[in-house]
């Protein structure tokens, strides 16, 4: 009896007549496309994209040049230098991220212990020349002060976790 | 007949079905190979070499990007290594979301790798639906850890941080109306785990439907079926583990053999193949894809009923939290140190393996009393599967070698590292 | 450790530490016993070096005696062994004693670790990982103290201060001055300085090493880098004659600062401030970036080809028209071994023999004698009679004087005989002599010591007496150098800048010959010695350098000189340099004078950018490599002489790397032998008032000169003109006053110091000064006026 199942359904084509009748269901269902860019999938508030340096609500940068992200960079893609400000505190004369050697592992933003580099959601960003991937302080701190909201909301967020 | 000149091919290592930059010097006697010769080493970055400049937990982002596309159980093996030679207790909650998290890879390594061998021998829509299927399970990867692949979320001691209570959701847009976008965030309105649930609800239907697209196809079938037969005892002599082994009918798998973690208290089948071709290895991985399902949803539920910390409390290798970090000095001086220097492994060597996905993933560690591991040793399946190319495509057609090079689950990030 | 017990050594008892029995001397601390052993104790008071305070109470250990537990845990540091004592040093009981003491010592500390200089290298930090709890249970408030401004070299952060008072003690102990102490009681104990004047020690920034904690941390270095970032290398100390062995610790091809390296027969485990700090100047905005080329009275930045094309025509020119005579060549005495090698093969090339590097010396008449030691460094601590003949041995050479301080406080007798007095930071008996009888005045220690060895003293050197004998203090120094089982006479770099230099290091032979003492000299510069092996002598019959800017050549070439601040007579170098035709000056750094008087101006690297080898005053080879990248586009000198070498078509030149050229030199150790004695004429024959000058510590080189940090210390006064009370009323002059002061044709006008430390008829002007530049002789007639 299986046998002659079998027989007729080889003959018949059952299994692909099966299979097409799953692909015919998605052809007439919903698309799940997402129409990127104008329309963009969900984001979590853990998301580790490009980097900011991030200012107190007084203006004053956060960064206080510990190197605790230089040192626990597993990419050595942070380069600091530091020096005394003329008010004696310690600061940063330079931060820099190679984003070609970035992993965006957030190991920096774990080390800060002020809450001062951290990775925003964004993710869409390019070079358009040569050493544009070296993502300098002033840059950090723009990047910090437009998305400002948004990381602090983000932090707020997770911060029972951390 | 006409007289055939043996030739020789190069397959890859530029080539859509090679699998990244696998490079095959086939010896071709008309269309039949008679010797393929993989050549690796095009993806190597040395991490071996790079994990022995760095303290420990440095190397933990290294390990996602050894097998690229089942990231953390990479990062398992590592971290158990670790906290085998620390003698370091990782607390139960954490347990569970590692065994979790191992399942929800090893169903995103299959996906992957059934959709992609599906489409190597010419079916395109597998490799569609399950693409989709991994969109959500990478979103799970984005919610817990804040990275879609490379995640760098488990730690020694632990995981890096407990699950969100809160999944992220679809944004109003002008090409959703509302009733589209409502039914979107359905999945999305409660947390982590709800998501997770919600998705493991309706994933058997879905290997249902692969299978459908699958299973009976006669072209599947066709090309499957009799192709690249490992006999148990070759299977065994050639270092073959994972689906590798288990298709060719021997029931092997650590999680049942040397179960770490929760696997002992969890309730799951190991699926055996029975003639050791390709076929029989895809309708393990089906198979295992249902197995995990079983396993994830026992997580949920238990991490549902379990409140508790993620991380050891051990701050002489896990840093203390943020807040007590901000405001203790000794928290604060255990922070500095373990971000800059990190902690120091007691010296010995160990050998740490977890079933990944894959098959038997271990690291081997040597540590000499330092901040960084004296010697780290990766033990990647694929390198032995590979190593069996050369059995199994003799006296296949060319086309066939695309086949095998699916079933055999090639990854270079693991194989080349 | 051997665990048999030796019966036959009385000094040894045997002590078991965590199950390990050991034999240790009797009366040494635990401490001692495990770090001999290798077994961890945690502490932060204690230091080798240094008294016993017990004041952090870390090294808390369980121990027993006789079976019998003691019944608190003891400090490891100020307990005793005693035969049959167990110690526990990771016992329950001990771990539990150091966590209770690492807490408290985090109590009051503040949360600064991510500012703070010392993270990364902290002890606190580090026991606090190793011995401490990992959660603070401590929930007040914490107290603060001022700071307090140290000087320009320690920065200082007191709150973060532990209390181990290992500075206080190293300035106590080693510094020799009381500059820190602690005051307050409890909670409210702070290390300060006694009259808020900072500190002033020559030693000073060895407390930056010892303090465990980020409370003194290096000013210059404040904030610049993280320990973890440097990259250290071996290096050897460029300013003085000791060789002290350095870590140079360098960040991306730029040195950050610099260390001690422990080595016990030389600088122990100190260095002195001008080997810790000049490499500053490293980064000085003088530094020569480019070669620069004076081309029709117009300066010119070109490249290397190009200056050095133009330095070979413009010496061939001289050479050609005038011969090898009229070319002289002066090298600083801190030139490598291999650097001098290449000069003297080039010099002599060129046939010239003018070559030199004795740049401060005043009398030539003795020949070729290396000045060497003669002793080990380290044997100096264990002398019990020493007599120092002009020399202000603490500027220089500190870490000489550090030796020679210790074995003063073991009871050895030290006396000096100076042209002034100095501030010294030990016991010593000081005798001063203007510098006109500094001759006559040894010819009567001479007769003293004669006297008290019961020796007989050779004529001659009773005639240089004139005719006067020996005064009471004379026999009492002759008695503080005679009978001694170890005792040394060292000469210093006052009496090598005598005009009769050859007489006072004949007479000091003739003193160390009766007393039956080591004969020594105290050569200043860093390669003083290595150019007697190099060569670096007008040995087949050229000028030496005096004579060759007394009588001026028509080129000179200048190796890391600076005439008018390097040489012995500044005014007579100036006007030398400035009247030649053609002047190659191979330097690191650029200056108006500079430019004034050479003709290239060719950038070579310093100390830490070139390879090389120093000999010290033991005559010790010590090698090291070259570790930063040289700044701009300086190159290290050796490949500069290298390729001059070539351009001149010498034989010989084809260096690959700076061991090649070492290779060339004779191994054979130099040997230290007393000056024989020769009747000669006394050049200094003034009746009149006598200019004596030293260089001041941190002026010594160029590297130093250069080095902000240590021209802000007090030892860096601007020149004056210091005075005897006696001399200035003589004179009409008061303190602060403005004094026109005259040396042959040379004039200036400088304040005026009233200083009861220079003897009568001397004036003291210290050299290598700005104010002091265009001065004549170091040592030498003088007129003084009211301005």
């Amino acid at each position: 009896m299986q046998a002659i199942r079998n027989f007729f359904k080889t003959f018949l084509l059952w299994e692909l007549l099966r299979g097409m009748m799953v692909t015919g269901r998605y052809l007439v269902r919903k698309k799940f496309t997402i129409e990127y860019p104008e329309e963009k999938a969900p984001q979590s508030h853990r998301f580790r994209g490009l980097h900011a340096l991030r200012r107190y609500p007084n203006g004053e940068e956060r960064c206080i040049a510990c190197k605790l992200c230089e040192a626990v960079c597993p990419a050595l893609a942070i380069t600091i230098d530091s020096a005394p400000r003329e008010d004696g505190t310690r600061r940063t004369t330079r931060y820099e991220i190679d984003l070609f050697k970035c992993i965006y592992c957030g190991f920096c933003e774990e080390s800060c212990p002020v809450d001062s580099i951290v990775e925003t959601r964004v993710h869409e960003y390019f070079m358009e020349q040569r050493g544009d991937n070296i993502f300098t302080k002033p840059q950090l701190l723009a990047m910090g002060d437009k998305y400002e909201q948004q990381i602090a909301a983000d932090r707020a967020a997770d911060a029972p976790y951390r | 007949m006409a007289e055939f000149r043996n030739y020789t091919l190069n397959f890859g290592p530029q080539h859509p079905a090679a699998h990244g930059v696998l490079r095959l010097v086939l010896e071709m006697e008309g269309e039949v190979v008679r010797r393929a010769d993989p050549h690796v080493g095009l993806l190597h970055r040395a991490t071996e070499k790079l994990a022995e400049s760095k303290p420990f937990n440095q190397s933990i982002p290294y390990m996602d990007r050894l097998d690229y596309v089942s990231m953390m159980c990479n990062e398992h093996a590592y971290v158990m290594a670790i906290e085998r030679l620390l003698g370091l207790e990782v607390p139960i909650r954490a347990q569970y979301i590692r065994v979790m998290f191992d399942e929800i890879t090893r169903i995103l390594n299959h996906l992957m790798n059934v959709g992609t061998h599906a489409l190597d021998v010419g079916a395109m829509a597998v490799m569609l639906y399950m693409f989709r299927e991994r969109e959500e399970l990478m979103d799970v990867y984005e919610a817990v850890s804040g990275a879609r692949m490379h995640a760098a979320y488990y730690r020694v001691g632990g995981v890096y941080r407990d699950l969100p209570n809160r999944m992220p959701q679809y944004q109003p847009s002008k090409y959703r109306s509302e009733a589209d976008l409502k039914r979107l965030n359905e999945a999305r309105q409660g947390s982590l785990l709800d998501f997770i649930e919600d998705f493991f609800d309706r994933f058997p239907k879905l290997i249902d439907e692969y299978e459908t697209l699958l299973t009976d196809n006669r072209i599947w079938k066709q090309r499957l079926v009799g192709v690249g037969v490992v006999s148990p005892e070759r299977a065994l002599q050639m270092g073959m583990s994972g689906p590798m082994l288990r298709g060719s009918g021997i029931e092997w798998d650590l999680r049942k053999k040397q179960p770490y973690e929760v696997y002992d208290r969890l309730d799951f089948d190991i699926p055996v193949g029975v003639n050791g071709d390709c076929y029989d290895r895809y309708l393990v991985r089906i198979n295992e894809m249902r197995q995990s399902t079983r396993i994830i949803k026992q997580c949920v539920q238990w991490l549902r009923e379990n409140p508790g910390p993620v991380m050891a409390d051990n701050h002489k290798v896990t840093p203390p939290s943020r807040e007590q970090m901000k405001d203790d000095m000794e928290s604060l001086i255990h922070h500095f140190k373990l971000f800059t220097e990190g902690y120091s492994v007691p010296p010995g060597e160990v050998y740490a393996a977890i079933e990944h996905p894959k098959g038997e993933f271990g690291i081997y560690l040597v540590s000499d009393g330092a901040n960084k591991p004296y010697r780290v040793k990766i033990r990647a399946s694929g390198f032995a599967h590979l190593s069996a190319m050369d059995e199994m495509a003799r006296g296949h057609m060319l086309a066939d070698v695309v086949a095998i090079i699916g079933t055999q689950d090639i990854v270079f990030g693991e194989i080349d590292r | 450790m051997n665990a048999k017990v030796d019966e036959q050594n009385p000094d040894l008892v045997t002590i078991t530490v965590d199950g390990v029995e050991m034999q240790v001397p009797k009366g040494s601390m635990i401490i001692e016993a495990t770090d001999a052993a290798d077994i961890d104790v945690p502490r932060f008071c204690y230091h080798k070096k240094l008294s016993i305070a017990a004041s952090c109470r870390m090294c808390l250990v369980e121990t027993e005696i006789g079976g019998r537990p003691a019944p608190k845990p003891m400090p490891a540091c100020a307990t005793p062994v005693a035969d049959g004592m167990k110690v526990f040093t990771n016992s329950p009981k001990a771990l539990a004693a150091q966590r209770g003491v690492m807490e408290f010592l985090l109590i009051n500390h503040p949360l600064d670790c991510p500012v703070c200089d010392q993270g990364g290298e902290c002890e606190l930090q580090d026991l606090a990982m190793g011995y401490g709890r990992s959660v603070s249970r401590f929930t007040e408030g914490k107290r603060i103290f001022d700071d307090e401004n140290l000087g320009p070299l320690i920065d200082s952060e007191m709150t973060r201060c532990i209390h181990c008072t290992r500075c206080v003690r190293f300035l106590q102990e080693v510094g020799g001055q009381k500059e820190l102490a602690g005051i307050g009681r409890g909670e409210h104990t702070m290390i300060t300085t006694y009259v808020r004047e900072g500190i002033k020690s020559e030693l000073s920034g060895n407390v930056i090493d010892l303090c465990p904690v980020g409370a003194l941390v290096s000013k210059p270095f404040h904030y610049r880098a993280r320990a973890w970032e440097l990259l250290s290398h071996a290096a050897i100390a460029p300013h003085d004659s000791v060789g002290s062995n350095l870590w140079l610790h360098h960040r991306r091809g730029e040195v950050m600062r610099s260390v001690p390296r422990e080595n016990e027969s030389i600088n122990e485990v100190w260095i002195s401030d001008r080997d810790r700090f000049s490499y500053t100047a490293m980064y000085s905005e003088e530094r020569l970036q480019r070669p620069l080329i004076k081309r029709d009275g117009q300066w010119a930045e070109v490249d290397w080809e190009e200056a050095l094309t133009f330095a070979v025509s413009g010496l061939r020119r001289v050479l050609e028209a005038d011969g090898g005579e009229a070319l002289g060549t002066l090298v600083s005495p801190t030139a490598t071994l291999e650097e001098m090698h290449l000069l003297v093969k080039l010099v002599r090339g060129l046939g010239s023999d003018n070559i030199d590097h004795r740049l401060r010396r005043g009398d030539f008449r003795d020949g070729e004698r290396a000045p060497m030691l003669g002793l080990p460094i380290a044997a100096l601590e264990n002398l019990d009679k020493a007599l120092v003949i002009g020399s202000d041995l603490r500027s220089e050479l500190p870490m000489l004087n550090h030796r020679l301080r210790k074995a003063s406080l073991k009871g050895g007798q030290v006396s000096f005989l100076n042209p002034r007095e100095f501030e010294l930071n030990f016991d010593a008996m000081q005798l001063a002599a203007a510098p006109q009888r500094l001759v006559r005045e040894l010819a009567l220690v001479a007769q003293a010591v004669a006297d008290a060895s019961g020796k007989a003293l050779p004529d001659a050197v009773n005639a240089l007496a004139g005719g006067e004998s020996a005064s009471e203090e004379h026999h009492v120094l002759a008695s503080r150098l005679v009978g001694g089982e170890r005792a040394a006479v060292l000469v210093g770099a006052l009496a090598e800048a005598h005009p009769d230099g050859s007489v006072l290091r004949a007479l000091a032979a003739v003193i160390a010959e009766l007393a039956g003492a080591t004969y020594g000299d105290l050569p200043s510069a860093a390669n003083s010695v290595g150019g007697w092996i190099a060569g670096t002598l007008p040995r087949q019959g050229g000028l030496n350098a005096r004579a060759m800017l007394e009588q001026p050549r028509k080129a000179y070439v200048l190796f890391n000189v600076e005439p008018e601040d390097d040489c012995w007579n500044s005014a007579a170098a100036t006007a030398a340099v400035e009247s030649a035709d053609f002047v190659v000056a191979l330097t690191p750094f650029v200056s108006d004078r500079a430019k004034a008087y050479a003709d290239v101006l060719l950038p070579i690297g310093t100390f830490g950018e070139t390879s090389g080898t120093y000999v010290n005053l033991e005559g010790r080879w010590q090698s090291f490599g070259g570790i930063a990248a040289p700044v701009g586009e300086a190159r290290p000198a050796w490949r500069v002489l290298r390729v001059l070498g070539n351009l001149f078509a010498l034989e010989g030149f084809d260096y690959e790397e700076s061991g090649e050229v070492l290779a060339e030199l004779p191994k054979a150790a130099l040997e230290s032998e007393r000056p024989a004695w020769q009747d000669v004429a006394l050049e200094l024959q003034d009746e009149g008032l006598v200019r004596v000058a030293g260089a001041p510590i941190y002026a010594v080189d160029a590297l130093v000169r250069r080095s902000q940090p240590l021209q802000d210390m007090p030892q860096s006064a601007p020149a004056a003109v210091h005075v005897g009370s006696a001399v200035a009323e003589a004179l009409g002059l008061a303190e602060g006053e403005q004094a026109r002061v005259r040396q042959g044709r040379a004039e200036v006008v400088l304040p005026v110091v009233v200083d009861d430390a220079v003897p009568a008829g001397t004036v003291w002007i210290p050299a290598a000064l700005a104010g002091a530049r265009g001065l004549g002789a170091m040592v030498g007639g003088i007129t003084v006026e009211r301005a």
